[in-house]
């Protein structure tokens, strides 16, 4: 089918515009500090020295089927690039201050665009690094030209692929991802699911890549925790009848996992609470927004999820490490777009935007554009301990994501709530 | 109908050899069904469901599929931008309801919608008059293309408009998100599937009146059957053109809101829906209104019986599969030749 839309043609242009607009080199003027008092002659203070502009290319789905995840991520570029104009830009280990200039590109949700996008960025506007690709098909498409060109580039789409050859198992060389995993998702549900003593669970995803990853993954971690899958099937997101909820009936199974995003998730979990009143419904991580609620309505209470921190940043206890950056990333967020609710994908693009720049940081002034690029892969293969909206990464060479799955918290649905669940109280 | 494959006669037609391949195939989908039915289980609840909500999808696409046989027998132009008519009605209806204005849910609902089929209806008039009309002395082909362009045109807007986010329209019973489900021993219906049904027996009523009892629809039938004839008998041709394109346009929004509160609509609900309907008007050979709707359902019924029975990931590829055994059995189906508009 003829998918070739007026729309995003027009969308596309007006982004090449803004992001040719864009770039127009603005010295950041020396800021003015109110608290000196003006009685005290102002002592000079030796200018920094400035350095080239880095450039970062980043490129969402802003128009096409990944738009609702796109356009949260392109807003936190949008925001993160004023951050640094405000800050004067970044400054170097050896004290040299650069401008970073963020290229917000649309890859219309097609691999073919994203492939020519990133190609164009790498080629002719020389980035330094690539923050690059919303959902996985267009950021597999990325990951060969950036290879190629060794430029090291950042994901913010889950599959495993886009980071781990599946050949090989080894990890992509240039690659690098801040994006928990369906694999991860599958095994805080497997612990759950096993704490709360079932043993029959059927699987409904929806009829997308992300649908089958999660399903793949559930058939990967679920049989390890003693959990049969004794029922699987896909639904596509458009459906409005689910036929496949006569065959959950008919397996027995104990718990329904539904691998799919809202609203399709929520249309499926009413039909599932509709015909099996008792059923546990476990979703997955890309349930985790306040459109499951609004659109499920009473039939989303009682589910269990697990998601990212970010969602509920304000109910972590005080002791969480990442609490604070995410309530402040938030209220940053919130007051950018002026109210736009928050994503998980929103949180995506600020982890990976604050890897490019934590990499950037450590480049000396003087390098060739192939040294910077080099010697920032270099950097994020040894981002420690770094925090994150999700959690904590601890990237290496051998994980360039660098997650651990109990960052993840439970979340049940609480009178219309999200409501992190604490281990202790899984029953 | 069915000319070189006749029972008992030794006709053979590479036509009719065509012909029969198709049924045979089939039969054997039919026999595949049951075949894989027995191997899960299934008694006669869990297919009366499946029928049950198959009919409610399928009464969708009948609605739509009205709309393309009409502008077709008018017009005889196959109209691609139905399928964007679908998605104005509920987004439209989506966007008026969000207002809050007047406070009273069930009135605001209402006129929501009646105001949707009105603008609905005016963009479908709109379409005809400055991007087809201008077309007239094309082919049929360049006009089909025409439609389909319109098509691509109504969706980028409404996501230039609305964003690439969800919108929702309230259960017609309850005025909230949550539709009640009524429980008749094991089978379940959706109170809205009452009411898509009940939308689709009033629309047919109201169309047969219309063209059965009112001059003007007369003379639409008239267009249709002879547009030359019906030039010279002093009805403007034009004019019934353009008629035909906003009552197709305000069916498909009809259908669109009624089907609202059982999905989420977005800017791309049009491209499925369109695509179903065409295959249910095509399966009731595109000039028929009773064909049309018996079509939509069949459709309807026979995709969640197979999605039911086997994998469901495979609904659409039915549809599709339809689609070409239908227009292999009926060839000209696209051209549609003028004794069968007669016929009809």
């Amino acid at each position: 089918m003829c998918r070739l839309r007026i729309g995003s043609v027009v969308a596309l242009i007006a982004v090449l515009l803004a992001a040719c607009a864009a770039p127009t080199p603005t010295p950041a003027p020396p800021a003015a500090t109110p608290t000196v008092a003006p009685a005290a002659p102002p002592t000079p203070t030796p200018a920094p020295k400035v350095g080239a502009p880095y450039k970062i290319g980043f490129i969402a789905s802003i128009t096409g089927p990944g738009a609702s995840l796109g356009i949260p991520e392109r807003n936190v570029a949008q925001m993160v690039q004023e951050q640094l104009k405000a800050q004067g830009g970044i400054e170097g280990p050896d004290g040299v201050r650069h401008e970073v200039q963020i290229l917000i590109f649309d890859d219309e949700s097609k691999t073919d665009t994203a492939a020519t996008v990133a190609r164009r960025l790498i080629e002719q506007e020389g980035v330094v690094v690539l923050v690059a690709g919303t959902l996985s098909g267009p950021s597999l498409a990325m990951v060969p030209i950036a290879t190629e060109a060794k430029v090291p580039m950042i994901s913010m789409a889950s599959a495993r692929s886009i980071i781990e050859d599946p050949e090989t198992k080894k990890m992509r060389e240039w690659i690098f991802k801040p994006v928990p995993e369906n694999l991860h998702s599958a095994q805080m549900q497997a612990d759950y699911l096993k704490a709360v003593g079932v043993t029959k669970v059927c699987h409904l995803y929806e009829n997308t890549a992300y649908g089958k990853d999660t399903f793949a993954s559930a058939q990967a971690i679920f049989p390890q925790a003693g959990i049969e899958i004794v029922y699987g099937d896909a639904f596509e997101r458009t459906a409005t009848e689910f036929p496949q909820v006569e065959k959950v009936k008919a397996s027995g199974c104990q718990a329904v996992v539904i691998g799919s995003i809202p609203p399709a998730s929520a249309l499926v979990n009413v039909a599932v609470r509709d015909a099996l009143p008792e059923v546990r419904i476990v979703h997955g991580h890309g349930s985790c927004s306040p459109d499951l609620i609004k659109n499920a309505g009473a039939a989303a209470e009682g589910t269990v999820m697990p998601c990212g921190k970010i969602l509920v940043a304000d109910q972590l206890p005080d002791t969480d490490p990442v609490k604070q950056l995410n309530l402040d990333f938030v209220k940053a967020y919130q007051d950018f777009t002026k109210g736009e609710p928050i994503s998980t994908f929103a949180g995506h693009a600020y982890d990976a935007l604050q890897w490019a720049i934590a990499a950037l940081k450590t480049l000396p002034d003087g390098l060739s554009l192939a040294e910077q690029r080099a010697k920032v892969r270099e950097a994020l293969e040894g981002l420690r301990n770094f925090p994150g909206t999700h959690g904590i990464f601890n990237l290496s060479p051998d994980d360039h994501l660098g997650f651990n799955y109990a960052d993840f918290v439970m979340v049940v649905v609480k009178d219309g709530k999200f409501q992190v669940l604490p281990r202790d109280q899984w029953k | 109908m069915v000319r070189g494959w006749r029972w008992g006669e030794r006709t053979w037609t590479k036509e009719g050899a065509w012909r029969g391949g198709v049924v045979l195939a089939a039969l054997g989908m039919l026999a595949l069904l049951v075949l894989l039915g027995r191997r899960h289980g299934f008694g006669a609840p869990e297919y009366l469901q499946f029928l049950l909500d198959g009919l409610r999808g399928g009464s969708i696409y009948a609605l739509v599929a009205l709309g393309f046989v009409l502008v077709y027998r008018v017009t005889g132009v196959i109209n691609f931008a139905q399928g964007a008519f679908v998605m104005l009605g509920p987004m439209l209806t989506a966007s008026f309801y969000e207002r809050g204005l007047p406070p009273a849910p069930g009135l605001r609902l209402a006129l929501a919608a009646l105001l949707s089929i009105g603008i609905v209806a005016g963009i479908g008039v709109a379409v005809e008059r400055w991007a087809l009309y201008p077309a007239r002395r094309a082919s049929p082909l360049t006009r089909i293309i025409i439609t389909v362009g319109v098509y691509l045109i109504l969706e980028g807007a409404a996501l230039l408009l609305w964003g690439p986010y969800a919108k929702m329209i309230p259960s017609f019973t309850t005025l909230s998100l949550a539709d009640p489900t009524l429980r008749f021993g094991e089978l379940r219906i959706k109170a809205q599937s009452l009411w898509i049904w009940g939308t689709l027996g009033i629309s047919l009523l109201t169309l047969a009146l219309f063209f059965g009892r009112t001059t003007l629809g007369k003379a639409m039938r008239a267009c249709a059957v002879n547009r030359l004839a019906a030039q010279l008998m002093g009805i403007r041709v034009d004019t019934m053109s353009t008629l035909a394109f906003g009552l197709a346009a305000a069916l498909g929004a009809l259908a669109g809101i009624v089907l609202g509160p059982a999905t989420r609509p977005t800017y791309e609900l049009g491209l499925e829906l369109g695509l179903k309907g065409f295959v249910a008007a095509i399966m009731g050979g595109l000039v028929s209104f009773p064909g049309a709707v018996l079509g939509g359902l069949l459709l309807g019924a026979l995709e969640n019986l197979w999605a039911g029975v086997t994998v469901a990931g495979f609904k659409d590829l039915f549809a599709f599969i339809i689609l070409i055994l239908v227009l292999l059995i009926h060839p000209q189906g696209f051209a549609g030749s003028e004794a069968e508009v007669e016929r009809a």
